[in-house]
């Protein structure tokens, strides 16, 4: 015990004490603060492209559907060059395409948007052009080619025009409550949704930075030879235990500065700033939320059952990669090897967040509660859930038992391996030298 | 107390390769300089390692100071100086002394006071610096290596284990760690080192033991085993004009197993049976002009040669341990 502590000091004081630890602690709160709060400040449109209105539009229509959306782009995005309305009969639609086409290619415009038939019976339009898969964008198009559709028709059934253009120019934001088993929750529904995203990535992040930071730390035990002196002091699995702990409350120490700056922040400097500008963007409602209203609602309450389980996937998670980080340090000898070793780990791990997306956007399928109950991916991806979506009791403690059998299966190899691979110089080990190692530790 | 302070008994190890120690037994009296000599590759560091509990010996005992070597706190009676040597290069002096020391169990408040006393024994701080107060990869080598032997030596191990200390030591350092060793000896303490530099074992141990392809090939005390070589090793100078006279009778594989010219003098091993009056009878009736004809104790290098031999040096010279 005494000598785990000893490990353990070292570990933890040596980081903590470096200026790349005060660094990281100052830096990660200006990156979230430039994440979340700093688009707002660039100009409230900035997921629009600038130029989005700078298009042809191909109006085969006949009946001048063209010039209203022309005039509404316009009017909606007054600092982009504005539209040019070219009126074609539906035959010579292909030919006009080919020409609208070549003058993208040749970047005179942005692209070219084609009206027709269809689009006034209300079903469809077209758009190519260079920014074609940009969401926002479309969506800007989409939205304002469906309005000019809803007002021309209203407009043939004899309301006024003035009227009309009141009518059709709502702008409605939807604010979002979300309910759980306990009933409503304060905060919004987004509030969860960036919460929920910004816990998991904080998972992520620590657990990618600090598992690399121990197995750096055992590289470097390794090559300098110290290990040879520690070892006769203390034996691996004290020195392998108090590395991980150390190196954990490191992470752990990071994690509520950062909670601590970021609160602060939020009620001390944010409310100092300036209104940002009122937001007019479609997309998004998180940028229409007003600067301290974010924040509140970006972190939703927890209950006391959540909080532990969060913490339980944190340290188990931690303790899973770390145990198999340390491993791959304590089997190469230099940095090129180090790479191409860790490549298993960072793949367990990368994809874990490759699924962040799409369980964000549909956290109740069946993939989503396939990868958040997956050992390997479940310390990022259950909370990620839970903060999102109500989820039963038992698949959270069947996920936290699964991780903490992986855990232990994953400190039992690495120690093995941590063990022989500490002292055995020369080239990398093959898959079969490992399995020896494990099978001969000592 | 037992009077031994390693007792090494039948111990093997095996790797899925090979043999890295056989049936190695030997003996280290308290109080004493013992030498583990042998060739690169025979076995030495692994029996360190076994010593020092960081490897298990698949079959055989060790008991250290009377107790057997895995008993609990027992490698913190053992101060250890590696082959291979290094520190944390980014930390401060002091702080990694003070951690190997608290590794060892002495508490930070007395480490600290005998790091200050040993860091100005070895002159590492002085009236203008104190190099304590710097960081590892600020210092020089040889003032990385001082750090590195009061590290050894910081928690006051009763045992110390020195792995091929005299490497890559300039001759004033090699000389004040011979010092250090015969003074650690003064204080009862028992000082085992391994190493193939026969000439420092010749000096400095009370007892050696020789063991290649790991397995013991002698051991004792080095006088013990100098004269149990005796009566085989003849010194034999003769002046330059005489030299060619010689040769044939230094070639007769009869009269003498291997010629060693030591540039002043010859020193000749005597085959199996042969009468080093013979030998003289034959140098004189060649014509030859004699300055010395004496039978000499020979030297650990030649017995190490002698008994090691071709067979354990070139097979152990691809080995790490």
């Amino acid at each position: 015990m005494g000598k785990l502590f000893v490990v353990f000091e070292r570990e933890y004081l040596e980081r903590v004490r470096s200026k790349w630890f005060l660094l990281g602690t100052l830096l990660g709160p200006a990156f979230f603060f430039l994440v979340l709060v700093g688009p707002r400040y660039m100009g409230g449109r900035s997921s629009v492209t600038a130029n989005v209105a700078h298009i042809i539009v191909l109006d085969a229509t006949g009946m001048n559907m063209g010039a209203r959306v022309s005039d509404a782009l316009h009017e909606r995005f007054p600092m982009s060059p504005p539209p040019v309305v070219q009126a074609v009969p539906q035959s010579e639609l292909p030919l006009a395409e080919e020409r609208a086409a070549s003058r993208v290619q040749r970047s005179e415009v942005l692209g070219y948007l084609v009206l027709d038939s269809s689009t006034v019976t209300g079903r469809s339009a077209r758009y190519a052009g260079r920014n074609a898969s940009s969401l926002s964008d479309i969506e800007a198009v989409r939205n304002l080619v469906r309005q000019e559709v809803l007002a021309e028709r209203m407009e043939r059934e004899g309301i006024d025009s003035k009227r009309v253009a009141a009518f059709a120019r709502i702008r409605l934001e939807m604010h979002t409550i979300k309910i759980g088993d306990a009933g409503r929750e304060q905060g919004s529904g987004f509030g969860a949704v960036m919460f929920g995203y910004a816990v998991a990535l904080t998972l992520y992040m620590m657990i990618v930075i600090y598992g690399q930071t121990i197995m750096r730390g055992v590289m470097e035990e390794k090559t300098t030879r110290v290990a040879e002196v520690v070892v006769s002091s203390v034996n691996t699995d004290t020195l392998l235990a108090g590395k991980i702990l150390g190196v954990g409350f490191v992470a752990i120490t990071q994690v509520i500065a950062w909670v601590a700056l970021i609160l602060g922040m939020a009620f001390y400097v944010v409310p100092m700033l300036p209104k940002p500008p009122v937001n007019e963007d479609l997309m998004t409602g998180a940028a229409a939320a007003p600067g301290v209203d974010a924040f509140a609602g970006t972190i939703p309450s927890i209950s006391p059952g959540t909080a532990i389980a969060l913490f339980l996937f944190f340290v188990l998670g931690f303790v899973f990669y770390a145990a198999l980080f340390a491993a791959v340090g304590s089997m190469v000898n230099s940095q090129e090897d180090v790479q191409q070793a860790s490549t298993p780990v960072m793949l367990l791990l990368v994809s874990s967040v490759i699924f962040m997306g799409p369980i964000m956007t549909n956290p109740g399928s069946n993939l989503a509660r396939t990868m958040s109950l997956i050992p390997f991916s479940a310390p990022i991806l259950m909370p990620l859930r839970m903060t999102l979506v109500p989820v039963p009791w038992y698949e959270i403690v069947g996920a936290i038992a699964g991780v903490l059998i992986a855990c232990l299966v994953s400190i039992w190899l690495s120690a093995r391996i941590y063990r022989v691979g500490l002292l055995m110089y020369g080239k990398k080990p093959s898959l079969r030298e490992l399995a020896r190692w494990v099978r001969y530790a000592r | 107390m037992s009077d031994l302070a390693l007792d090494i008994r039948n111990v093997t190890k095996q790797y899925a390769e090979h043999v890295a120690v056989s049936d190695l037994s030997l003996a280290v009296p308290r109080g004493t300089v013992y030498g583990l000599l042998g060739p690169n590759g025979a076995g030495k560091t692994t029996t360190i390692r076994m010593v020092l509990d960081i490897i298990v010996p698949d079959s055989g005992s060790i008991t250290l100071l009377g107790e057997p070597h895995r008993t609990n706190g027992m490698t913190d009676r053992i101060g250890y100086l590696p082959e291979e040597r290094g520190l944390y290069k980014k930390m401060q002096v002091r702080r990694v002394l003070r951690f190997l020391a608290q590794l060892k169990g002495v508490p930070a408040r007395v480490a600290d006071q005998r790091i200050g006393e040993w860091l100005e024994r070895l002159e590492l701080t002085t009236a203008e610096k104190d190099w304590g107060m710097s960081k590892i990869d600020e210092l020089s080598r040889g003032m990385q290596q001082k750090v590195q032997f009061i590290g050894t030596l910081v928690h006051d191990p009763d045992l110390i284990i020195l792995d091929e200390p005299f490497s890559g030591l300039d001759p004033i350092n090699a000389q004040a760690l011979k010092d250090s060793i015969v003074e650690l000896r003064s204080r009862g303490k028992t000082v085992i080192f391994s190493t193939h530099m026969m000439d420092n074992a010749e000096r400095l141990c009370d007892s050696v033991c020789i063991i290649a392809r790991g397995r013991k090939v002698l051991d004792g005390g080095v006088e013990e085993v100098r004269t149990a070589h005796s009566g085989r090793t003849v010194a034999l100078a003769v002046d330059d004009r005489s030299r060619a006279l010689i040769a044939p009778v230094l070639a007769d594989r009869a009269l003498v197993s291997r010629v060693d010219d030591q540039n002043r003098f010859y020193e000749l091993e005597l085959a199996p049976g042969a009468d080093p009056q013979e030998i003289l009878r034959r140098v004189v009736a060649s014509g030859a002009s004699v300055n010395r004809f004496e039978l000499v104790l020979p030297s650990l290098h030649q017995i190490f040669l002698e008994t090691v031999g071709a067979r354990g040096v070139e097979e152990g010279m691809s080995g790490n341990g």
